[in-house]
């Protein structure tokens, strides 16, 4: 076991007889993991079978190390942001995470300076005193995330923290993540804005009806997926010659002229060899200008191993 | 690591605190508190005015109590007139009666020594019945007002719902809130959250409802001269004062380990709450030992004045009002100090096995 690694083993959790998740067993190293799903997938259960909020039915989760039944080791290294939309009654933002510090057994000047931290970090501090049953979607969502990091945890655990921000907020709060994360820190997101999980994840875990379909890094996750032909598009100064040259190959499936007629979209069964046959290619008269594969996103693999319309 | 667990426990009863005394939803349990204090001051100043109204009277007409208590059913109005003289207030009515129906007159005369007022009906000239009226309550007879409305009412509904209302609220209502989270979010270990919100309920049930026993007697005591009040509180007043005070803070403690783990166990503690008062409620016709498994025998049983017999309660409610057997004190209080730990430590080990389900609640 890693100590740095956050573990799953074997571990099933049931609601009576409804399952909620089933036999996960994972390892996932430091970085920003992102957890997607469809709803009812399982990743909320997920979430909170590693901060201890449910208890698995069967099997064993440590969060460094550290068994999710012992809240005095864990929540020093963990911070958690609910999907929870209900805070404490009449607090304001810097009452509410003040109180929350203060549980940790922070002396008061210390909690202050740690409260008035965090709510800077989300930029909530004009409105720190103001009572957080008036604020917006958004600045609830901020609060949250500063409660979950105002102790300065080594996991961040954030359950659709992206929902109801704006676009700034939103690549701001991103930012922070890579922040934490290229601290060496764990950042677990549960979201549904795949294009916002590729830009950011070092790694994702893909859930349905309680089950992990999916995880690792999404390159390797897309390779493995044979039944959907790997799309790669090549931008380039003569596409009809190239997509003449490129379906000479019999792993290539289709190819598609771009509709603006600079390039071209490659469907091949074998994108490894694709790639070594390519660079002979790309050394006769086709201007090729860039190559990038079309679909090794969160959002492809999403739709090729759950389908379109059960995606949020 | 003791002193973190205090200081956490701190920040718990801290919060705790002001959403309980502080909180629209505890309006409620200051109302049921200060309802009896409020009846014995609107007593008292019911009582002052009586007084006052009387002793004016028989300045006017002074009168001696054996004068007036010589007064006998049979005795002519012409003899009550010789005797006491003429009434300072009389009302006179007229009623048929019989077969064929007759006019009767009924005459009620009455007269005072300046601290009880007395009624005499008098029909077709002949006195029939003797009353008394008006500030004729002394301090003994409201200590055992006060004896019977502290049993029936202050502890069994005033007590038993505001702990039921603050000590439920203290997890389950949280949960209903969607706010639990956020303190199991914390590296607090649950027993010492479940403790420190046991303390923070304590604290605050034990302030409203010993304060309102406090002001209780207070309220009581304001409708009598300062004599009578030194010269009571002198002998036992103190010694009642702070056993009432003391019973109303274990009350608390007792119902308030009971609900406080009724809320950990119950998605509905409510059931839990009814049954409870229902087996209070009975238990005084339950016979034997059995009476011994109840919160109220123990309380009652330490209380200083026994809630009398011959007040006017309807013989059903009597049969609630005093334990066959009083158990004491020192037995009351370890019982219901054991009783609270007991429950104390329940909840705090229920409490490591408790979820966020949010949904399910």
């Amino acid at each position: 076991m890693n100590p740095d690694h956050i573990t799953f083993d074997n571990v099933s959790r049931f609601y009576g007889e409804v399952l909620g998740v089933n036999r996960i067993t994972l390892s996932i190293p430091p970085g920003i993991t992102s957890l997607v799903g469809p709803n009812g997938s399982g990743k909320t259960t997920l979430l909170n079978l590693m901060t201890g909020l449910i208890h698995p039915t069967e099997g064993d989760v440590r969060v460094l190390g550290i068994e999710p039944r012992d809240p005095r080791k864990l929540f020093r290294v963990v911070g958690y942001s609910t999907q929870f939309d209900s805070f404490p009654r009449g607090s304001t933002g810097r009452q509410f995470i003040y109180s929350f510090l203060r549980l940790f057994g922070y002396p008061s000047s210390k909690a202050s300076v740690l409260t008035a931290e965090a709510l800077d970090v989300v930029h909530l501090t004009d409105a720190a005193d103001r009572k957080i049953a008036g604020y917006s979607k958004g600045m609830r969502q901020r609060v949250k995330l500063a409660q979950a990091i105002a102790h300065d945890p080594q996991v961040l655990v954030l359950d659709e923290p992206l929902n109801g921000l704006d676009p700034l907020v939103r690549a701001e709060t991103l930012n922070l993540f890579r922040k934490f994360a290229s601290q060496g820190k764990h950042v677990f997101v549960s979201t549904h804005i795949l294009h916002e999980v590729d830009m950011i994840s070092d790694q994702f875990i893909l859930m349905s009806n309680g089950y992990v379909v999916a995880e690792g890094q999404i390159q390797d996750v897309r390779s493995e997926i044979r039944e959907h032909p790997m799309q790669v598009t090549i931008r380039c100064k003569q596409p009809n010659a190239l997509a003449s040259k490129v379906f000479e190959m019999e792993h290539v499936v289709e190819v598609r002229l771009h509709p603006d007629g600079k390039g071209v979209l490659v469907l091949t069964r074998a994108a490894d060899l694709f790639y070594r046959r390519l660079n002979h290619i790309a050394m006769g008269d086709f201007g090729i200008e860039s190559i990038a594969p079309a679909d090794d996103t969160v959002k492809s693999v999403y739709e090729y191993l759950i389908g379109e319309e059960s995606q949020r | 690591m003791i002193t973190e667990f205090w200081t956490q426990m701190i920040a718990v009863i801290r919060i705790e605190l002001t959403k309980t005394f502080f909180a629209r939803r505890s309006i409620w349990i200051y109302l049921l508190a200060l309802l009896p204090a409020s009846l014995f001051y609107a007593n008292s100043i019911y009582a002052r005015r009586e007084h006052e109204r009387l002793a004016r009277v028989a300045s006017e007409h002074p009168l001696r109590k054996e004068v007036l208590r010589s007064i006998r059913p049979g005795l002519t109005v012409d003899q009550v007139v010789q005797t006491l003289g003429e009434p300072y207030r009389k009302n006179s009515r007229e009623f048929w009666n019989g077969r064929p129906p007759q006019r009767h007159e009924r005459l009620t005369y009455f007269y005072t020594d300046g601290e009880v007022e007395f009624m005499f009906f008098i029909n077709d000239g002949v006195v029939r019945n003797l009353g008394r009226g008006g500030a004729s309550q002394t301090l003994p007879q409201l200590l055992l007002v006060f004896a019977s409305v502290y049993q029936l009412y202050f502890i069994r509904l005033a007590i038993f719902f505001g702990c039921a209302g603050i000590f439920t609220n203290l997890i389950r209502g949280e949960m209903l809130d969607k706010s639990l989270h956020f303190y199991l979010l914390a590296p607090i270990p649950r027993p010492v959250l479940v403790a420190g919100k046991y303390v923070a309920g304590l604290f605050a049930t034990a302030v409203i409802f010993s304060a309102s026993t406090a002001l209780q007697f207070y309220a009581l005591l304001r409708g009598f001269d300062s004599a009578t009040v030194h010269e009571y509180m002198q002998r036992d007043g103190w010694n009642h004062v702070a056993a009432y005070m003391g019973i109303s803070m274990l009350a608390c403690a007792a119902y308030g380990s009971i609900f406080l783990a009724a809320g950990l166990v119950a998605k509905n503690p409510a059931i839990i709450a009814a049954l409870l008062l229902l087996w209070e409620s009975v238990n005084a016709f339950i016979p034997g030992s059995l009476k011994m498994a109840s919160v109220v025998f123990y309380l009652q049983s330490l209380c200083p004045i026994e809630a009398p017999p011959d007040v006017t309660i309807p013989p059903a409610l009597l049969a609630l009002v005093a334990p066959v057997e009083r158990v004491g004190t020192f037995t009351g209080i370890a019982v219901m100090a054991s009783l609270s730990l007991v429950a104390l430590v329940g909840s705090g080990l229920l409490s490591r096995k408790l979820e966020i389900n949010y949904s399910a609640d």
